[in-house]
């Protein structure tokens, strides 16, 4: 069989092709393989969904900062809310204020409502939601975020 | 088989030679020696070539450098105290390792054991607390000199991205290394730092949550941080400095003005087999081949000295001075330690680590510039400062006229860097707000 000088050549070119793809492609999903392993599938932190206690412990007209769970529970005659005191800038604990909240860290301030009156913040505090479990006591979603503004109505 | 003689063995060759048993036993000790070490001292310049090149740890030097090299106010020796304040670090480090325990529940006792009933454990822990500030500082500082000098020009483009790559990775090792100790500085400051992370676009909260491997700071990220700390960095450091070194070399040693080498012989400059102690062995043959602008031996015999002893003795001497400064100031100033952490109350203002506050400092002005677009802006063009400025001209000179727009630039960000520092760690207290120090 005689075959053109190219022949083996492009035949060869396409397999060195071939093997440097596989070889590329095994270390891109080597690499890939290495931040699914990083991330992790379980987390060992709080849960998400917790019971602060039964509505009384929280009386008309308080706003009490829960500093374990960083959130705020506010009561205003039979309603209820729960401001979070992650502050939005940079994630520090933001403390009670006479206006509101301020953040220790940059100087972030919000009002009663938890919307930013001054400093870095680029957002205001979220509201999570607040329910009365089956066997009375407050149940907090971190992960249900409501609306400003959103009581609960014991 | 059996009347074949056994192969003579080395001692028992070497005693053959000097003729008997017992001088050969006697002459063991000198006969290991010489194996291991293959070059008395040398006494010749032959000797000084030879010796550094049949010596592992020396040679990664050239047999001969070029006086500018050696000239102290042209390197100030920053890169070698870079290099040593890096050593320092990691023996100090897995001293350190031998006592602590990366867990919420016990580091912060550690530190206290350290404190009170390790044997110079104070020492130890100062000595690394303070030489990873120091590295910092200097690490900054030696890139200021190789910017002014402009030596990051061709043929030095990649090494100076190498060395951007190092600063990073210097930062991001004193980062990582300040949550260990689990105290209220550590917590908040990582607190915020990996926030700050969150703020980039798109992948931000997944480099956050990687980074910490939860969603606030606690055991999960005090783990990672240590990993990254004692084993992933320091590893990656020592590659990119090898690389870094031997690049040095391939680039033709340090940068130097072309009037330095203005006293070399005329058209020398092509490759020649040279023996200039012409002793018949042809000794720097190998050397000869290399091509482009290597450090040629015997290209420039006017200008260039042996590394054995004169670059040795440069280096010990930087090595000796900083080792010293270090120790003097551990000795001398403790390294903090505040309240243990606690979550639920951050210290007011908290504060990050100081080569970091001129970037909290903008941060307290936008999250997502001071802590992302300003410092990415600034790396990139760091990154791409050789392939933008290719002009050859005012190499080799500090503050060279012909770079007069290039070093202004650089010295007006370098200048504001520093500003944004001082005001972040002199000028801001409770609130971040603004307060006089004086
Ligand atoms: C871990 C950090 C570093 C170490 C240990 C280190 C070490 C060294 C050493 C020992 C030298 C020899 C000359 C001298 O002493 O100045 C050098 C030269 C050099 N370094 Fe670094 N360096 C580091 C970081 C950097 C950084 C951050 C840059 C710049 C972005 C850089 C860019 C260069 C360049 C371009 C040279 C060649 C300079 C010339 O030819 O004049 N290095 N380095
Ligand atoms: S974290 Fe609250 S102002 Fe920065």
């Amino acid at each position: 069989m005689s075959t053109s000088p190219e022949k083996p050549s492009s035949r060869r070119s396409l397999l060195t092709w071939f093997s440097g793809a596989a070889l590329a492609g095994s270390a891109a999903i080597s690499a890939i393989a290495n931040f699914v392993f990083m991330k992790p599938r379980a987390t060992y932190g709080q849960p998400s969904r917790y019971l602060i206690g039964r509505p009384d412990d929280y009386p008309t007209g308080t706003r009490i900062s829960v500093d374990a769970r960083r959130i705020c529970v506010v009561r205003e005659g039979q309603k209820l809310a729960v401001i979070s005191t992650i502050c939005t800038h940079l994630g520090c604990t933001v403390g009670i204020s006479d206006t509101g909240f301020a953040c220790p860290c940059h100087g972030s301030r919000y009002d009663q409502d938890g919307n930013v009156t001054g400093g870095p913040a680029p957002k205001s505090l979220a509201w999570y939601r607040v329910q009365l479990a089956p066997n009375g006591e407050l149940e907090v979603d971190t992960n249900a975020q409501v609306n400003q503004g959103t009581y609960y109505n014991l | 088989m059996s009347t074949a003689a056994p192969p003579p063995t080395e001692p028992a060759a070497a005693a053959r030679k000097t003729g008997g048993f017992l001088p050969g036993v006697l002459g063991l000790p000198k006969t290991i020696w010489d194996s291991v070490f293959r070059h008395s001292l040398p006494d010749s310049d032959l000797g000084a070539a030879q010796t550094s090149f049949s010596n592992f740890f020396l040679h990664i030097h050239p047999v001969k450098v070029h006086k500018n090299t050696l000239r102290p106010m042209y390197t100030l020796g920053l890169g070698v105290m870079s290099f040593v304040t890096f050593v320092v670090l990691t023996v100090t480090g897995i001293l350190l390792m031998f006592y602590y325990v990366p867990s919420t529940t016990q580091a912060y006792d550690r530190m206290l054991d350290l404190r009170g009933s390790v044997a110079f454990g104070t020492v130890l822990r100062n000595l690394h607390r303070w030489s990873a500030h120091a590295m910092v500082a200097i690490v900054a500082l030696h890139m200021a000199r190789v910017f002014l000098t402009g030596s990051y020009k061709r043929p030095r483009e990649f090494n100076w991205i190498v060395g951007c790559v190092l600063f990073l990775l210097t930062l991001f090792a004193s980062f990582t290394g300040y949550l260990l100790p689990w105290d209220q500085l550590a917590f908040w400051a990582i607190t915020v730092g990996t926030a700050i992370a969150g703020y980039a676009p798109l992948i931000g909260a997944k480099i956050q949550f990687l980074l910490l491997g939860d969603q606030a700071v606690g055991q999960e990220a005090l783990l990672r941080f240590y990993v990254l700390h004692v084993v992933v960095l320091p590893a990656i450091i020592t590659l990119m400095v090898a690389i870094h070194f031997w690049r040095i070399r391939k680039d033709g040693g340090l940068s130097r003005s072309p009037e330095a080498d203005a006293v070399s012989p005329a058209g020398n400059l092509k490759v020649q087999l040279v023996n200039e102690a012409g002793a018949g062995k042809p000794t720097f043959g190998l050397m000869g081949f290399v091509r482009g602008p290597f450090t040629k031996v015997g290209n420039v015999p006017d200008n260039a000295v042996y590394s054995w002893p004169n670059l040795l003795v440069a280096e010990l001497f930087v090595f000796v001075i900083t080792i010293a400064a270090l120790l003097v100031v551990s000795l001398l100033f403790n390294a903090p330690l505040e309240e243990p952490v606690n979550a639920l109350h951050p210290p007011n203002p908290a504060k990050a680590p100081w080569y970091f506050l001129g970037l909290q400092e903008l941060v307290s002005y936008s999250a997502f510039w001071g802590g992302v677009g300003v410092p990415g802006i600034e790396v990139l063009l760091l990154m791409l400062v050789p392939y933008i400025d290719r002009k050859v001209s005012g190499v080799g000179k500090w503050f060279a006229r012909e770079r007069f727009l290039a070093n202004t630039l650089f010295l007006t960000f370098a200048f504001l860097n520093v500003v944004f520092i001082i005001i972040g760690t002199f000028f801001r207290g409770p609130n971040w707000a603004l307060v006089s120090p004086f």
